[in-house]
């Protein structure tokens, strides 16, 4: 057996033996006849064959809102999010990273703004931008911005002066430097920031969900009505779905990444 | 008698490292003519690469002047084109891109680029690594790169500052075999920094030795040996072991006192 089927062999082992456990554990009895008292409360953590049956039901249309429509909403946030952060914070990374007085100017104020915990913002942002999309998308980009500003400042600051050097000798502009040395240059910080940046807004937007009830709609708010219900299955499902969505995102940032950057040397040959 | 094309008159430059004065270059005076190969030696720290960065317009004198065709240096000029020691090329753009830059900049594009870039490679050596990237190339290949780069917008002053320090000895005769005719051809006007006395020799016409820090000019050499060289067989002959030695005891005078 080869090395790599061997590890897809524990993989799904450990899957199967957990979530076999899992659906055995909570299906026993501690103490036999007596109602309630199993091994292993499916109360608090569900059962995965309850889970699988609530995600049929959830996706059905004895629902008002689908968990697909659910997912939808999430997704379209944190991507809305993630765009708007990155380009905002890409841009203000690169004219401050550019400027040393302008980023003196506004040090502390950067320093202080970012050593607040996001979460804090949640209800200011809720009370300005209500409970739809608008508040997800604002908390989302709250969070990315930091995030790739700070990137990208460095980026911009620790351009090689020797390639502008070489540039501004071939004949090159203030705003070919720009465009052929300082973005390319700063875009490969940037990247490095965006794959942590999609999980980050994600973050943002599931607490926007968590406070955005119904009408801000996504997987969040199913957390929270789940909670209300005391149902164990339909949170699970929740969570599973955030799983795999986080994967599939974070996954897709990877792919583009590595064409973007496909001229560094630890992504060549792959 | 050729024209003047560089001329530098009582040139200093002082550095202040904190609060300290440090001078890097003490008066240096020094004519450089048209179509001339000029090579700075001197011991590390001399201020050789100062000077050309003077004469690239990178760095202001302290005193003295700069003079590029009659006309004090500021800026970058126009007319120059500088390979570092350091590798510069734009390890983001493919080999064909990277030595495209400068037409890029001067809005030349489309089949007129593709032309002079498609020579510029072959006189390099480099078809096959076309799209290539530089993460994927050897320092000599990278250097040529640089090199092509730099002469594809036809500088008539080439500075370049040790292009060849970081390379084997093998790689560098090469790439000396190929500066020299690409200089033939052309004739541009170059001043070249090294610490390699071997280096100055096979390629220039004058060697310009410099004292240790602060950097004055302690002698020029004219260095007759017959052109076009063979940078192999150059150093085999008489004449060349001859003006080694002579420039050697000058320099290693130089190297002697240096504290280590």
């Amino acid at each position: 057996m080869s090395e790599k089927l061997k590890i897809n062999f524990w993989r799904l082992a450990i899957l199967v033996v957990g979530v076999g456990a899992w659906e055995w554990l909570t299906g026993i009895k501690a103490v036999s006849k007596i109602p309630g008292l199993y091994f292993i409360d499916p109360f608090f953590i569900s059962r995965p064959s309850k889970i699988v049956e609530r995600f049929f039901y959830l996706n059905s249309d004895e629902v008002r809102l689908t968990l697909w429509q659910m997912l939808l909403s999430t997704v379209e946030s944190t991507i809305i999010g993630f765009l708007v952060g990155v380009s905002t914070g890409f841009a203000a990374g690169l004219v401050l990273g550019r400027n040393d007085r302008l980023a003196r100017i506004f040090e502390p104020y950067i320093i202080a703004f970012n050593s607040l915990p996001r979460i804090a913002l949640v209800p200011l942002v809720t009370m300005i931008f209500g409970f739809g999309l608008l508040a997800k998308v604002v908390l989302a980009w709250l969070i990315v911005f930091f995030i790739v500003f700070f990137n990208t400042f460095q980026g911009a600051r620790g351009v090689d002066p020797d390639l502008i050097h070489s540039a501004r000798f071939l004949g090159a502009t203030e705003g070919q430097i720009m465009r052929t040395v300082i973005i390319p240059s700063a875009l490969a910080w940037t990247f490095a920031s965006l794959t942590p940046s999609i999980s980050f807004a994600l973050i943002g937007v599931v607490i926007g969900e968590f406070i955005g009830g119904e009408s801000g709609g996504g997987i969040g708010y199913l957390i929270i009505a789940s909670l209300g219900t005391l149902n164990s299955a339909d949170m699970m499902v929740a969570l599973i779905v955030l799983a795999i969505t986080g994967i599939v995102m974070a996954l897709g940032i990877k792919q583009v990444e590595m064409r973007l950057l496909r001229w560094r040397p630890e992504y060549q040959q792959r | 008698m050729p024209r003047l094309r560089i001329q530098i008159r009582d040139l200093s430059k002082t550095f202040r490292e904190g609060g300290r004065e440090v001078p890097a270059v003490s008066r240096v005076s020094l004519d450089i003519l048209d179509k001339e190969f000029v090579a700075l030696v001197g011991p590390s720290g001399c201020g050789k690469s100062t000077i050309l960065n003077m004469i690239g317009g990178l760095i202001a004198p302290s005193a003295g002047q700069m003079l590029i065709d009659g006309a004090p240096v500021r800026d970058v000029p126009r007319q120059v084109g500088y390979v570092f020691q350091k590798d510069t090329v734009f390890p983001w753009r493919t080999v064909t891109r990277n030595i495209a830059l400068g037409l890029e900049y001067r809005g030349v594009t489309g089949p007129e680029q593709g032309r002079r870039v498609g020579e510029a490679i072959r006189l390099a050596g480099l078809a096959g690594f076309e799209e290539a990237f530089p993460a994927t190339l050897s320092g000599g290949m990278r250097q040529r790169v640089a090199l092509m780069r730099t002469l594809i917008v036809e500088p008539e002053i080439l500075l370049m500052d040790e292009p060849f320090g970081a390379l084997d000895t093998h790689t560098k005769l090469n790439l000396h075999a190929e500066l020299l005719a690409l200089w033939e051809a052309k004739h541009q006007t170059v001043v070249f920094v090294t610490h390699d006395l071997s280096e100055a020799i096979t390629l220039a016409d004058r060697i310009v030795v410099l004292t240790r820090r602060p950097g004055r000019v302690k002698m020029i050499h004219e260095v007759k040996l017959p052109r076009p060289r063979d940078v192999i067989k150059l150093r085999e002959s008489d004449e060349y072991a001859q003006q080694y030695s002579q420039i050697w005891h000058v320099l290693g005078e130089e190297f002697a006192g240096h504290a280590v």
